[in-house]
């Protein structure tokens, strides 16, 4: 784990440095706000949608949470690997004195951040939600969690593609493709009958994931498959970079 | 300091390199060492295996057999160990360029496991030796190429690391600053051992005590800079004279140790002539001869221009024919 923290630190900065950073957590906020604005609007006014409220309903209900996921975690994600390899930077990196599970996980830990940094934001619909009506703390947090969960999954396939090829533009569209896929099949919850097919679609479904947590359920199984999402593509991540050495 | 044995590396057939399917190998059983506090010059041209070798060295690329120690440790089994003594300047030195010089050397201070005290003197040290202090606030992205290659030497010089593996340290300097770098190299041999890459063979010759060649991934002649030497005597010279033409080919032709000569007509009515030596080595006298030759038989010299072997003429008589035994070449010098 040598090298973790000045790696990290500078993985933020050169998130930061550059607009990419704030031109996603931009992006992502206004679609966000719209979307709680939408979703306000419907409350304040004669509604069908008042089961449990307006917060399972923005963490849990829409198309609009997870659309923007689909983008942002592949963008944000994309340069971590494949820029230093386009630019030769890595060669300076890979022969400093660290190993390569630190700088994997570094790099990681900096795209998580961010994450963070761009959900923080919408900590202010939850105070303005408070201030004028009741708020189930519980299900805030465990929607929370639940948000946390599935970028962190997200963000590790998009790590793990970034060092799977030179062009961050290729990056970006495997791992998009990817949660693609996974968003897709979870559809399956929906259209299969009861059965193996469909229990397997509900338990790897991010629709299913934020239905449950958003409505206050912590479902440990959720967790243990985002986990499993995050472990396996670091864990080919270290593989692929100490691999590009005997290529 | 450094023990290569048997060192090989071919690339994945996809990745290309030489020949059909990449089946060829890029480095080929090299074996060498450098000893410490010696400046040793890897020369060869380009393609010919120096980066790959130097990377492997450094501990970015892996052998495909073959063993590289560094200070005793092996770059296999214990890289970090070994990479903590070596101070690696890749060739075009990629650098982030959003960063401020001094910020990324900061950074690679760190990296490099420096004391948390001892970082910015490191830096300021690095950033001195490198003459790069006045650049220390700027971006590097808007750095001169010369600038930036010397902020990657930098890099390099941070920690003091006991081993310095430099790829190409003056690609893209202009007269001056390869000057510079070149007395820099030559006074960091003091503390340091420096193993250096180049396809210019003066430069191995201004800064190295000793040389590596290497040519199609092998290694072709090792020796000193002596040796080397011997290698580009003269093996001609073109005078500007004026005169008779024929006459003076004759008196040219005639001459012991004078293999060919040939005259052309030359600017200012001067007759340019071209002359090749029988043996290279006896170059000195056979010009001297040549030139009180013509001159008692009245032709007038203005002008005597010795044609040096090129490098291509060096590493093609290196690499023609059988692999030359490294110590009988440097015994022979």
């Amino acid at each position: 784990m040598k090298g973790f923290w000045a790696i990290y630190k500078r993985e933020l900065f050169a998130l930061f440095v550059t607009p990419l950073a704030w031109v996603l957590i931009t992006a992502f906020l206004v679609v966000q706000g719209i979307h709680f604005a939408i979703l306000v609007t419907q409350f304040a006014g004669p509604s069908d949608l008042t089961e449990g409220g307006p917060i399972p309903a923005f963490f849990g209900k829409t198309m609009l949470l997870y659309l923007p996921l689909l983008f942002v975690c592949p963008l944000l994600t994309m340069r971590l690997f494949a820029e230093e390899r386009r630019s030769g930077t890595i060669e300076a990196l890979l022969t400093a004195p660290v190993g390569t599970s630190g700088v994997v996980l570094a790099k990681y830990a900096a795209a998580l951040t961010t994450f963070v940094v761009m959900w923080a934001p919408t900590a202010l619909y939850i105070v303005l939600l408070a201030r004028t009506g009741d708020v189930d703390w519980r299900s805030v947090g465990a929607s929370y969690l639940g948000i946390f969960g599935l970028g962190a999954g997200y963000l590790a396939l998009g790590t793990m593609s970034s060092a799977m090829t030179t062009s961050q533009l290729a990056a970006a569209m495997l791992s998009a493709m990817m949660l693609l896929v996974i968003f897709t099949v979870g559809l399956g919850e929906f259209a299969f009958e009861d059965g193996p097919a469909r229990a397997l679609c509900a338990y790897i479904s991010p629709w299913g994931q934020m239905g449950d947590f958003s409505a206050g359920i912590v479902d440990l199984r959720r967790l243990v498959f985002d986990a499993t999402l995050v472990a396996v593509p670091l864990f080919t991540t270290v593989r692929t970079v100490d691999a590009w050495r005997w290529g | 300091m450094i023990e290569v044995s048997h060192l090989s590396k071919s690339y994945g057939v996809f990745q290309g390199g030489r020949g059909v399917g990449g089946a060829q190998k890029a480095v080929d059983d090299i074996s060498f060492r450098v000893d410490k506090g010696e400046i040793v010059g890897f020369l060869g041209p380009n393609g010919a295996g120096k980066s790959t070798t130097l990377r492997i060295l450094a501990g970015f690329l892996g052998a495909s057999s073959g063993s590289v120690r560094i200070a005793g440790y092996d770059i296999a089994e214990e890289p970090q160990e070994a990479r903590a003594r070596i101070g690696y300047m890749p060739e075009l030195s990629p650098l982030y360029p959003e960063m401020r010089s001094g910020e990324y050397l900061a950074f690679r201070a760190e990296l490099k496991l420096i004391p948390r005290k001892k970082r910015r003197d490191a830096v300021a040290k690095a950033l001195a030796q490198a003459r790069i202090e006045d650049v220390e606030q700027v971006m590097i992205g808007h750095l001169s190429k010369g600038y930036r290659q010397r902020v990657g030497l930098a890099d390099a010089l941070l920690g003091s690391p006991p081993l310095l593996i430099l790829d190409e340290p003056t690609a893209g300097l202009d007269p001056n600053q390869i000057r510079e770098v070149r007395e820099l190299i030559r006074s960091l041999g003091r503390d340091h051992t420096v193993f250096l890459s180049t396809h210019i063979l003066p430069e191995v010759e201004a800064t190295c005590g000793r040389a590596l060649v290497i040519a199609e991934g092998r290694l072709v002649a090792e020796g000193s800079i002596e040796a080397l030497r011997a290698l580009r005597r003269t093996s001609g010279v073109t005078l500007h004279v004026r005169g008779e033409s024929k006459a003076i080919v004759a008196v040219a032709t005639n001459l012991a140790g004078v293999q060919r000569a040939s005259a052309a007509p030359a600017p200012g009515g001067l007759v340019a002539l071209t002359v090749d030596f029988a043996e290279a080595n006896g170059s000195a006298e056979t010009t001297e001869a040549l030139v009180a030759a013509l001159v008692q038989a009245g032709v007038g010299v203005r002008e005597v221009s010795a044609r040096g072997a090129s490098l291509e003429q060096v590493f093609t008589e290196l690499t023609n024919g059988e692999k030359r035994d490294p110590v009988a070449d440097a015994e022979r010098a």
